[in-house]
């Protein structure tokens, strides 16, 4: 029988607020002293990292070669040793774990190494810049950090894919900060970072925009500490004071004065909240719980205690202990805070009455019969907060016992919080050790936790926890192969190529049938593909990566393992063409080009799409790739296209010319295109033509690059009507298109003298009509007219009226005896003068 | 015509398509919340258009905007540290932003940039980026913007040149981006039960979409937000190679018309000012003000000004845009007569409540009032135009062509119209026309009228010729190809004559037949029905390709006007694929695509399958419809109008983007599409 929940209650001084400490993990000895080393705390119950604190003394009988060199140690808050690992670079400056529990350890040159729990690193930098300024400090938090430089600016790195550094606004510090936080930006109302620093005696609030002096006189302070959910600050002034406050400064909250504990030895070393309600102070073996209204309570510890916020409290280790420090929950103070009456109470007491089989149940039952659900809730709840399986099956069976009283009542929650809790006690073993609280693991989610699991290789377990969540059990599969893979190194290797080829058939059938087998169907073999590749298993990668359906997935790790056709064949097949780019890209850059071309050209028309696409980008971004690329496959319509292409865009005439009989001399090289290959003779020699007209004329007419009919236009416009001529006849200009042409020009240059010689040089091969239309659609109906009795007799009436010559189209019908259409002429007329001798025309028609 | 009782009888069980819209404006706030505090920014201005469409300026102020520049070529100077450049991933801007980047290194000044790619990231970006030395100071992130609802039956993804980047220059980047977009619109309003196809290309999105929805099925379950109240029965994609004429010819109706001699650009039309500035009185309300004005205030001053044709606040375009353009001027009448009578019995208010009621009503009856000065207006502008010379030959050239009557004297007409001068679109139009009906152009005449062109608008033109003969377009052939001619050109041959007849594609001009025009999608072309609405008809409404259900009904019933009310209307007839129309099929080049995509959930969920069709006739379905490469207004005309033939079906159209001929020729021809255009030439 454990000991009863209220017995590690403690009420704070008004006797409301209850706190309790639940011992978590006893672990003597299993822990050094914090005091001489520097540590970091993972959230949700995740490990501890070490690392000696080089400023402290040390006795020299300790010295070990450990301690001498940097090591990082990491530890589960059960005192199990995870990981420990040699470092080997620049001066550490910080490191703090992720979401996902690796630790980021930063160097001084501003280069951050993410480390699982296997000790796989990933590495990033900060950039030239901050590896030469040097960095002196930062914070990190679940998705990101801030550090900052020598020169005192502040860099922010979002995520930890390596991203670029952002800098945040200059504080324009001028010596470090005393103390400084962050507030992470998922908890800003901004959504971005918010750095605050305590300098002098005010502190300095910046983001991304601004540096803001919030205008303080009680500092400087030795510690900032943001609450969980980041609306409060706590602030530790170097008198000793405690100064709670909202975080935008507003509003004063609470007001401690820690100095004058009589326990507490030596300095402040932590300011952690406990929750978003109470704040713990630590000093050497004490620690101070600080409740809303200044009230407190201690706890004393037997060596340097190190805190860790959680989200509803705070996990207290020491080196031989593991506490964790509550307020005590709702659900649970109402049930079993001593005389409690409330209606969970009773129905917990009837539960215990009905297993003692006492009557009494029965009667506590029925007192409580409206407000019954609630209880049951209550209980349910309840269990959740438990940490003994004991009481956890107590409070549960009481639930249960009030739910046979209740008719209507949805079980969700019973059944939900009974899966739970089994997970819960499972992973909360000693030899998982992860003290993860109920409300933790709401908010985290259960694939976090298997997440969790699966880094610390207990692939049974997450696979087990995942069917029994029904989650995919996709995950788990995925790190169990990679871990599968690192593991299975080819046992003989002087057998050689032939044990390692079965060796990798063997674990590539082990694991696609494992995946069959649970219905990892998604599982994304490229990446444990890649984790082959990694550890240099390119046979296994192969294999595996056949089994990928993804191409986006497939496709670059085929890249780097240098499967070029392949990469390339997938790209296409996959239809998307920024994937092709990529491979076409990486192969432009990494093969001779010779190679390159002909990797796109063997591949004929399954790979004809990428060889367009290749086109494409190097029409604009690579022109001199794409002529070579077009005659090293002796593609000439192409290669003449593109002399074309570029002719258009030159503006010097010289090399116009030039580039215009460059495409002349490619398409003549193919039999199809002589007719183009003509063609491009007359063009060059047009623009030979025009140059000459260009210098004929100083310049002062723009002849150069029009188009034939353009040029005769500006000849006939400019009174060279020879040379127009003369160009009619080098270029054969049919006689119709150079009648229009003349038509238009000397309209446009008010020659009506000129036209009406031209009209008459010979019978007219367009007729006369476009000279009539012409000239009225320019404006000019009075030069139309006379035209108009050279066209067809039919039409002319209507021309005439077009021109706005009513008596004479009122004439024409006459001449022509047409009284129909004269009629029609006087419907039509525009005022009654016209009408008046329209009428008298007719009345002379019979 | 009961056009707004049939259009409120359309709106039922239709997919709320402005959710693409919402989706659309919330991702763009989204990314630039993402970048803190105030921004300038940079806007490619191929997407003004389309972000006008989903966006106000007002909202991108809230959200921090501080100024709005174009992407252009040029120095750049911003008040505001957040510099945010959104674009397409074109390799031109890309240079641009990489030149104006370093420009501000030079000039030491300190900006933060942010890189926004629509649809998504691109990796030849960030390489270009790289080659310029300017990647490491800007970060990029990406805006998918997808399909842009135009109207309640219309999505768009307002890519412009997708016809040219397919099938010119053999980039299928638009093709992927489709299939991302056709997604999105299966997650929100459930799968495609059936995709039918026509078209190399469009098998290829088929293929695409089906790939990655089987996956997508595994990855998650049936996670479609909205597929319980309306399904879609079927996908049906139609690549525009499979019917290039339509666009090649001159659009008649309403809309087409305008889009053909004014030219409408992202559902925008520049208009001269005084046809958009209400006269004074009516311009003391501006909140039932008919004019919107467009979204991005316009750079240079201009005496024109964007109008954005748009039915919802203009319901008088809804009954006049469909319209063939000969009948706009007798509905125009009528309205004029009908809100004449309105405003004449309105006055006679007698009482107080009376006098009420007209106050009330007078703010509709100015709205209207203006959209009907207008259209009249508009009307007017486009009269002339269409009384050409150049007009009226053209539009006589493609009747005889389509009809293939005297080819030869067809081809001389074109000659001379070369010989006058006529715009280079127009030729090549009629040109590709003549060669797609007649099987090719006899080489000799061919070369001919090539010589003609490259003399009269440029040697320059050179390309244009190349391109337009050489596959996968190849629609500008000699009759008699040489030996050598890849056996690729000589399947794309386009079998016109017998497709006129199985078709039945031309409605003959005698004075019986008008009738029958008019009750036939061939209105839009004055006795043509275009091809590719055939083709869907043939899926979708497998009668009306051979008969005309309306004609067959009006015989049934002696009161005409009955065929207009729904309870007259057939039901629309379950998907069966191309069922009765195979050999139609295989006779046009292109793969012909038929899929039944099985979802495991929908036997679950009862979804309906082809098979349980008794399920199939209680309810309305959509049927997709995208074309791949753009439709013509004509074309969403023609099928808004087989959509209204049949009761349970709606059509959703979804394209890449609106097209006429000639921008599709402007875009082969890489002649950059001038803002005005026409308009002031004549």
């Amino acid at each position: 029988m454990t000991e009863h929940p209220t017995a590690t209650w403690q009420a704070m001084q008004d006797g409301n607020a209850f706190y309790r400490r639940q011992q978590l993990y006893s672990i003597p000895g299993k822990l050094p002293d914090f005091g001489e080393y520097i540590v970091a705390g993972c959230q949700y119950g995740g490990p501890l990292a070490l690392m000696r604190d080089n400023t402290k003394l040390l006795a020299l009988g300790h010295l070990t070669s450990a301690t001498a060199k940097a090591q990082i140690q990491i530890y589960s808050p059960a005192g199990e040793s995870l990981l420990s690992f040699r470092w080997d670079q620049g001066k550490i400056i910080k490191f703090g774990w992720t979401r996902d529990e690796r630790l980021t350890v930063l160097n001084e040159e501003g280069i951050y190494r993410l480390y699982d729990l296997q000790g796989d690193y990933q590495q990033h930098s900060l950039g030239p810049e901050a590896s030469e300024l040097g960095i002196i400090d930062a914070r990190i938090h679940d998705n990101g950090f801030v550090a900052m430089t020598s020169s005192l600016a502040l860099l922010e790195v979002k995520g930890w894919e390596g991203g670029r550094p952002l800098t945040l606004a200059n504080p324009a510090l001028t010596q470090p900060p005393h103390a400084w936080c962050i507030i992470p930006p998922d908890l800003n109302v901004s959504r971005h970072v918010e750095v605050l620093l305590s300098v002098e005696s005010t502190i300095y609030t910046v983001d991304n925009l601004e540096s803001v002096d919030q205008r303080l006189s009680r500092g400087p302070f030795t510690h900032v500490s943001p609450s969980p959910n980041g609306k409060l600050l706590a602030l530790l002034t170097f008198s000793g004071t405690l100064w709670v406050v909202s975080s935008d400064f507003q509003r004063n909250i609470a007001e401690f004065e820690a100095s004058g504990v009589p326990e507490a030895e030596g300095s402040v070393l932590q300011v952690e909240w406990c929750g978003n309600d109470a704040i713990a102070v630590a000093w050497k073996f004490l620690v101070l719980l600080v409740g809303p209204s200044g009230d407190t309570l201690q706890y004393a510890y037997s060596g340097t205690p190190f805190a860790v916020t959680e989200m509803d409290g705070v996990r207290i280790m020491s080196p031989d202990i593991c506490d964790l420090l509550q307020k005590v929950p709702a659900s649970t103070l109402s049930i079993f805070r001593p005389g409690s009456t409330s209606p969970s109470a009773i129905l917990y007491d009837a539960w215990e009455s009905f297993s003692s089989r006492s009557p009494k149940a029965d009667e506590s039952i029925r007192s409580i019969r409206p407000d019954l659900a609630k209880a049951v809730d209550e209980c349910i709840d309840a269990a959740g907060q438990q940490w003994e399986p004991q009481w956890q099956q107590k409070l549960l069976n009481a639930a249960k016992f009030g739910r046979g009283f209740l008719d209507f009542h949805n079980p969700t929650d019973f059944v939900n919080m009974g899966q739970t809790l089994k997970v819960l006690n499972a992973v909360r073993f000693y030899e998982v050790g992860i003290p993860l609280t109920y409300s933790e693991h709401n908010y985290a989610s259960p694939s976090h936790l298997i997440s969790r699991l699966t880094s610390r290789n207990l692939h049974l377990l997450a696979l087990r926890i995942s069917s029994f969540l029904s989650l995919k059990p996709d995950t788990v599969l995925k790190h169990w192969a990679c871990a599968k893979i690192l593991r299975s190194r080819p046992t003989s290797t002087g057998v050689g190529k032939d044990s390692e080829l079965t060796a990798d058939d063997e674990v590539c059938k082990l694991i696609v049938d494992k995946f069959e087998q649970l219905g990892g169907t998604e599982v994304s073999y490229a990446e444990i593909a890649k984790k082959a590749w990694e550890v240099g298993r390119s046979g296994l990668a192969t294999k595996l990566l056949d089994h990928e359906s993804r191409a986006s997935d497939q496709v670059p790790l085929l890249l780097t393992m240098k499967e070029d056709k392949l990469a390339l064949l997938k790209a296409v097949d996959s239809g998307d063409t920024d994937l092709v780019y990529h491979v076409l890209l990486h192969l432009h850059k990494r093969l001779p080009l010779g190679s390159f071309f002909r990797l796109i050209e063997d591949g004929g028309e399954r790979l004809s799409p990428a060889s367009k696409l290749l086109e494409v980008y190097a029409r604009e971004q690579n022109r001199e790739m794409l002529r070579d690329f077009y005659y090293s496959d002796d593609r000439r319509v192409e290669s003449a296209v593109l002399s074309l292409e570029e002719a258009s865009k030159m503006n010097n005439p010289a090399s116009k010319i030039s580039s215009v009989k460059a495409a002349q001399k490619f398409f003549s090289e193919d039999k199809d295109h002589t007719f183009e290959a003509k063609m491009m003779e007359e063009s060059a020699r047009l623009l030979t033509t025009q140059q000459q007209l260009d210098s004929e004329t100083d310049g002062k007419i723009a002849f150069f690059g029009s188009s034939v009919n353009e040029t005769i236009r500006l000849c006939l416009v400019n009174n060279m009507a020879k040379r127009a001529d003369k160009i009619k006849s080098d270029f054969k200009v049919p006689d119709k298109r150079f009648w229009h042409i003349k038509l238009k020009a000397l309209t446009e240059a008010k020659a009506f003298g000129e036209l009406e010689t031209f009209s008459k040089s010979k019978r007219s091969p367009i007729g006369y009509e476009p000279f009539v239309r012409h000239l009225v659609e320019k404006g000019h109906p009075k030069e139309a007219v006379v035209y108009i009795a050279r066209c067809d007799s039919p039409k002319r009436a209507d021309l005439y009226v077009e021109c706005g010559e009513w008596r004479l189209a009122g004439k024409e019908c006459k001449d022509r005896g047409d009284k129909a259409k004269l009629e029609q002429l006087r419907r039509k007329c525009p005022n009654s003068m016209i009408e008046r001798e329209l009428d008298q025309i007719l009345s002379t028609m019979k | 015509m009961a056009t707004g009782e049939q259009s409120a009888q359309r709106s039922q069980a239709r997919l709320d398509v402005s959710l693409l819209k919402e989706i659309a404006k919330k991702d763009l706030v989204d990314a630039l919340n993402g970048v803190n505090g105030a921004k300038t920014l940079v806007l490619d201005a191929s997407l003004a258009g389309p972000l006008g469409l989903v966006i106000e300026v007002s909202l991108l102020k809230q959200h921090g905007v501080d100024k709005m520049f174009w992407l252009e070529s040029g120095a750049l100077t911003s008040t505001t540290t957040n510099i945010v450049y959104l674009c397409r991933p074109v390799i031109k801007h890309m240079k641009i932003i990489a030149d104006q980047v370093k420009r501000h290194a030079k000039e030491s000044r300190k900006h933060i940039y942010t890189l926004l790619l629509v649809p998504r990231l691109s990796t030849l970006v960030s390489r270009i980026l790289e080659e310029e030395g300017v990647l490491g100071d800007i970060t990029i992130s990406s805006y998918n913007l997808q399909f842009i609802p135009l109207d309640d039956d219309i999505i768009s993804l307002e890519h412009e040149n997708a016809f040219k980047e397919i099938w010119v220059d053999g980039d299928e980047t638009v093709i992927f981006e489709s299939s991302q977009a056709l997604l999105t619109l299966q997650r929100l309003y459930g799968p495609f039960p059936q995709i039918v196809g026509k078209g190399d290309y469009a098998n290829k999105l088929a293929k695409l979409l089906t790939r990655s929805t089987s996956k997508a099925t595994n990855a998650s379950a049936s996670d479609a937000v909205l597929s319980s109240t309306t399904s879609i029965d079927s996908l049906i994609i139609l690549d525009r190679r499979v019917d290039i004429i339509t666009p090649l010819l001159t659009q008649l109706t309403y809309e087409g018309l305008v889009d053909e001699l004014i030219g409408i650009k992202n559902s925008h039309v520049e208009l001269p000012i005084s046809l958009l500035t209400p006269p004074a009185p009516s311009s003391s309300n501006p909140s039932t003000s008919a004019v919107t004005t467009a979204p991005v205030i316009s750079v240079k001053k201009d005496a024109k000004k964007k109008h954005h044709l748009t039915t919802s606040t203009d319901p008088l375009f809804a009954e006049l845009r469909d319209l063939n353009f000969s009948s706009v001027g007798r509905k125009l009448n009528n309205v004029a007569r009908r809100l004449d009578d309105d405003y004449k019995t309105n006055l006679q208010a007698k009482t107080v409540a009376q006098l009420r009621d007209f106050v009330g009503k007078l703010g509709g009856l100015q709205t209207e009032h203006q959209s009907l000065r207008l259209h009249t207006e508009l009307s007017e502008l486009l009269l002339p135009l269409t009384r050409t010379e150049e007009f009226n030959r053209s539009l006589e050239i493609q009747q005889n062509l389509l009809a293939s009557y005297e080819v030869t004297a067809q081809i001389t007409s074109i000659e001379d119209m070369i010989a006058q001068g006529a715009e280079m679109q127009t030729i090549i139009r009629l040109l590709c026309l003549a060669s797609l009906t007649a099987g090719g152009i006899k080489a000799k005449s061919l070369e001919n009228i090539k010589r003609e062109m490259l003399q009269a608008y440029g040697y320059n033109f050179m390309p244009l010729f190349l391109f337009l003969a050489a596959p996968p377009l190849a629609i500008l052939l000699p009759s008699s190809l040489p030996a050598s001619t890849p056996p690729a050109v000589t399947s794309l041959k386009y079998p016109f004559a017998s497709l006129r007849k199985s078709l039945r594609l031309l409605i003959d001009d005698n004075p019986e037949a008008l009738d029958e025009v008019e009750n036939d999608i061939s209105f839009v072309y004055s006795g043509y029905a275009p091809i590719s609405i055939r083709l869907i008809q043939c899926v979708a409404q497998k009668g009306g390709v051979l008969s005309n259900p309306a004609e067959k009904e009006k015989s049934m019933n002696d009161a005409p006007a009955q065929q207009n009310l729904s309870i007259g209307k057939v039901q629309a007839h379950p998907i069966v694929g191309w069922k009765g129309f195979e050999d139609v099929m295989a006779a046009i080049p292109g793969e012909t695509v038929e899929i039944l995509q099985t979802h495991p959930e929908a036997a679950v969920s009862g979804l309906p399958t082809p098979s349980s069709t008794t399920a199939f006739r209680e309810q309305t379905t959509t049927s997709v419809v995208f074309f791949l490469g753009g439709c013509t207004y004509t074309e969403i005309a023609a099928l808004r109008w087989v959509a209204r033939q049949n009761r349970g079906r709606n059509f959703l159209i979804a394209t890449t983007d609106i097209i006429s001929g000639r921008g599709l020729v402007d875009g082969i021809a890489f002649v950059d599409r001038p803002a005005t255009r026409r308009t002031t030439e004549s």
